[in-house]
């Protein structure tokens, strides 16, 4: 599962393990589907192999990709130079490959790439096709792309994305590919996000930003820090609903300890899921109870709808929105496993993009978030950086 | 948070916590029911729900047939299967 | 004290299309176990649904017929259980926003006329099929059936015996399948029923403790159900009982139910909506395009038949328990211009084929225009009515567009030429002095045999009564 020694080649791209490839297999970093293979790729592989680029190895993710990074992972943690990263960060930072495609459903590839200085960048929602992916957090996740530089995040990033008739949330074609790029001048910082480690980043990147002629203000964007606690309801929900489909029956792990369905079912999924996966699934169960629907999970929804409404406001106002990715600049795994809920609170920083389906980049360790479709001008200002 | 919800949620969710696991979760649920409650203190009485963040209509296909896979192709990494057939322990009703 | 029933029906119809709601395999009934399946409809990950039109398309129509409201927002949920007929552990279905909501259905029973309101009817994907196995003691699960189309029809609870639930059951059939929006076979499991009942005194208003019986798949099931279980409910009242809310399994051969094993965590199914799904929404271009393709209803076609068209009664009946029927006949009429005739051929000549061929009359697939060009050759004396009948029979094989060419060409068209057949009795006379003779002597029989020689010799397109003459001319003459 970690990543295959294979030549270097400027074309050789890694796909995470939420990514199905045929001729590898696609785990989800879980032992529930520990060497699954499947039928068909995903959209974004087709692509990539279209325009001669080699999809050459796969990544290492934490289960269904949740967590901090990778650290729930039934192949093991990776760490680099004892500290905690992403098998795809790892993989473009070593230059085995020119760039990773990975399926952000928590934040894990954001922070894999802001830790390990790279670019990352995650598209406006229903740009690239999530065709082929593993479903986890299907209203937010987004396939995205990891290089060294905004210009081959670019280059990979326009390759992949495009409309596709086989997901029904994929956009049109003449919105999924634009060459559009407006001049960022005008960047907000929210004070409700400036807070752990990351913050210092950020302060850096002020004075680049100032240097290029960017004016930079803080705002409050109290609304912002509902994002966090909004998100991990839908997220938990969600992936309760998408991994009810692993249960021992069809494919996958099945428990050699059974005489029951029932007990096919439970020591299946017991005896595959790690600790997190099924605190996930029982809290996101919870919040679709029928006690609980309208309170919780309904009420998430509509808080949603309040965080677009006042990003909008932001950007009617800003062209991007700069915060921290982390609250701190580096993890060893061992702290990662000591907090299983480590991501719920990481969360704070990744939510408001995840959430409401806006681009986001990643370079120099911050996060420029910008309005939908505003991904190659925040790409364009990441590269003149 | 109590045992018996927990318990009750296990069993639907096909789960089964050890009694660490289970102590640990409830000190989660503890935290994680904060966010719920920060939700409540915002008014979203004229908020409609958002289900999709780029909202499209009618994304719809013709009703036409197609075979993608063989049955055999399907079944390559069933961990038990007959004459064609998934197979599950017997079921009783 | 007297008692009431009060029965809600939920109906379960699979749509009449060619592939499944969210995935594009076959949905058509049968074949090999686990042969109309994707890794989608298997439960494995990676694809993503997007919903057959024609879906949202018969739900319309069965709305239409079941004189609903139509939402023209509707969406999809999910609806989260395990169990091994279901791959994804969750079902596609309509929960916040159903297609048709507040229809009704009129029906006649012996104790006058009824109306059933419709609470709504809602879309969804069907379950797979499980095979228990003796030998092995083990299920077997077949995914053909997932993911095929289904609409739910939810009754009011507005039913008050089992004689009304046969009523509106069959009402609801025959305007589904004259709508063409299922083929609604019990036997088939393309239509199914859960009942739900419970018994109440008289006056009372509130409502007894229910009981639901599930998948009921037949009439007389359904009918020997009810009255027991109201026979069941009804004694318990009366004894004080205490009844308690089940979930019930008919055992027909028995003749009793059965109180299932009651699921602990049932009832919490968790329903959200779908993200992956957008909503359908039904502008009045696509509203009013299916209400252009409604039929006439099968009792107005009856009255036009009889009224306008002259039929018997017997002749109408035939015709309207089957919109292919009366689809063909309408053609045939509209090109031969002779409905008796057309019924004739209808009821008689291609039900005889359809029973061959062990078809149904729903299944009736030729064009009624050819249909018509055919009787009207017969009528016209062109066609020998035997030699229509062999071009009948290659109408059901092949589309015939033109059918005096395709007589022509097959050398089915009725000769005028008396000189060819004067040739050909002449014959016949000659080979035969033996029939003559007899003939001659008074015996009517032997001219069928000389006639019967003839015709045959003339592959039957001969004119009978240009023949008769011929023949009777000639054995006068010998």
């Amino acid at each position: 599962m970690y990543i295959a020694e294979t030549e270097k080649s400027v074309k050789n791209i890694v796909v995470d393990d939420m990514i199905l490839t045929t001729d590898m297999a696609t785990s989800a970093g879980s032992r529930m589907l520990d060497g699954y293979i499947s039928l068909f790729e995903a959209e974004a592989v087709t692509k990539l192999t279209e325009a001669g680029y080699k999809v050459y190895a796969k990544a290492n993710t934490g289960e269904f990709n949740l967590d901090l990074m990778g650290e729930t992972s039934f192949y093991g943690p990776v760490e680099a130079d004892g500290v905690l990263t992403t098998a795809a960060a790892q993989a473009v930072k070593s230059g085995d490959a020119m760039a990773a495609v990975t399926l952000e459903v928590n934040g894990s590839s954001a922070r894999g790439a802001a830790l390990a200085g790279l670019t990352f960048v995650k598209p406006t929602y229903g740009t690239v096709s999530r065709f082929g992916t593993i479903p986890a957090v299907c209203s937010g996740e987004t396939v995205c792309v990891t290089a060294a530089d905004a210009a081959t995040a670019k280059e990979v990033l326009w390759t992949i994305k495009g409309h596709s008739d086989k997901d029904g949330t994929s956009l049109p074609q003449e919105k999924c590919v634009f060459d559009e790029v407006k001049e960022i001048k005008k960047v907000a910082v929210a004070k409700s996000l400036m807070v752990g480690e990351g913050a210092a980043k950020v302060e850096e990147m002020k004075a680049k930003l100032s240097a290029q002629g960017i004016e930079v203000v803080e705002i409050d964007g109290e609304e912002l820090l509902l994002a966090k606690s909004a998100w991990n309801i839908l997220m938990s929900a969600e992936l309760c609903n998408n991994v009810s489909k692993y249960d021992g029956v069809k494919y996958g792990y099945r428990t050699p300890n059974y005489e029951t369905i029932d007990q096919l079912y439970t020591n299946s999924r017991t005896e595959a899921f790690g600790y997190l996966t099924k605190s996930v699934v029982l809290f996101g169960s919870e919040t679709l109870s029928e006690d609980n629907y309208f309170k919780v999970y309904d009420k998430a929804q509509r808080i949603r709808r309040v965080i677009c409404e006042a990003l909008a406001k932001v950007f009617g106002e800003f062209d991007a929105i700069l915060a921290p990715v982390s609250s701190k600049l580096s993890y060893t795994a061992e702290e990662a496993i000591a907090n299983p809920y480590i991501a719920y609170e990481e969360s704070l920083y990744i939510a408001p993009a995840m959430i409401s389906g806006v681009p986001a980049v990643v370079t120099d360790g911050v996060q420029l978030v910008g309005p939908a479709f505003s991904e190659s001008s925040l790409l364009a200002l990441a590269e003149k950086l | 948070m109590d045992i018996k919800t927990l318990e009750r949620l296990q069993k639907l969710n096909q789960l089964k916590l050890t009694e660490e696991e289970t102590e640990k979760l409830m000190a989660f649920f503890e935290t994680a029911g904060k966010d719920a409650e920060i939700l409540d203190t915002v008014n979203t009485e004229n908020v409609e729900r958002m289900v999709y963040v780029m909202p499209m209509t009618n994304i719809i296909r013709e009703d036409i047939a197609k075979k993608l896979f063989t049955r055999d192709q399907l079944q390559e990494q069933a961990p038990e299967a007959m004459d064609g057939y998934w197979q599950v322990p017997r079921l009783v009703d | 004290m007297k008692y009431e029933t009060v029965i809600g029906l939920e109906v379960h119809v699979e749509l009449a299309t060619k592939s499944k709601i969210f995935c594009s395999c076959s949905a058509e009934f049968g074949g090999e176990q686990n042969d109309h399946v994707c890794p989608a409809c298997a439960g494995m990950p990676g694809m993503l649904p997007i919903v057959n039109k024609k879906v949202v398309d018969l739900g319309m129509t069965a709305g239409m017929m079941l004189n609903c409201d139509i939402n023209r927002v509707t969406t999809f949920d999910k609806k989260s259980y395990y169990y091994p007929d279901l791959p994804n552990a969750y079902q596609t279905t309509q929960w916040f926003a159903p297609i048709c909501v507040n229809g009704r259905v009129d029906i006649e029973t012996s104790n006058g006329p009824k109306s059933i309101r419709i609470k709504q009817i809602h879309m969804e994907e069907d379950a797979g099929k499980l095979v228990h196995d003796d030998w092995t003691d083990t299920t077997l699960v077949d995914f053909n059936r997932t993911s095929v189309p289904l609409i739910e029809i939810v009754s009011q609870p507005d039913i008050s015996s089992a004689e009304e639930a046969i009523a509106y059951l069959e009402r609801l059939r025959d305007l589904l399948r004259f709508a063409k929006v299922s083929d609604c076979r019990w036997e088939q499991g393309s239509m199914r029923c859960d009942v739900n009942l419970s018994v109440r005194p008289v006056g009372s208003d509130k409502l007894g403790v229910r009981s639901e019986m599930k998948n009921m798949n037949s009439l007389s099931a359904i009918s020997r159900a009810i009255k027991y279980e109201i026979a069941r409910h009804t004694k318990a009242v009366e004894n004080g009982e205490t009844l308690i809310q089940d979930t019930r399994r008919w055992d027909d051969n028995e003749g009793k139910s059965y109180a299932m094993r009651s699921k602990e965590t049932a009832g919490d199914y968790r329903y959200f909506p779908d993200p992956n799904i957008m909503p359908v929404v039904i502008d009045d271009e696509w509203f009013d395009g299916i209400k252009a393709t409604l039929p006439e209803l099968p009792e107005v076609k009856r009255a036009k038949y009889i009224d306008e068209l002259g039929l018997s009664e017997y002749d109408a009946d035939q015709l309207v328990s089957s919109r292919a029927l009366c689809d063909v006949f309408e053609d045939a009429v509209a090109v031969c211009g002779s409905a008796k005739e057309a019924a004739n051929w209808i009821i008689t000549d291609c039900m005889q084929v359809l029973n061959k061929k062990k078809m149904t009359a729903d299944m009736l697939d030729i064009n009624g225009t050819s249909l018509g060009q055919l009787i009207k050759l017969v009528s016209e004396d062109k066609v020998s009515r035997g030699n229509a009948k062999r071009i009948l029979a290659a109408m059901f094989e092949n589309h015939i567009a033109d059918v005096e060419a395709y007589a022509k060409e097959f050398g089915f068209i009725v000769s005028n030429d008396t000189s060819a057949i004067e040739a050909i009795v002449k014959e016949a006379i000659a080979s035969d002095p033996k029939s003559v003779a007899d003939f001659k002597a008074g015996k009517e029989k032997a001219l069928m045999a000389l006639f019967g020689k003839c015709m045959k010799q003339l592959k039957g397109n001969a004119n009978p009564q240009v023949l008769r003459e011929i023949l009777i001319a000639e054995i006068n003459k010998a």
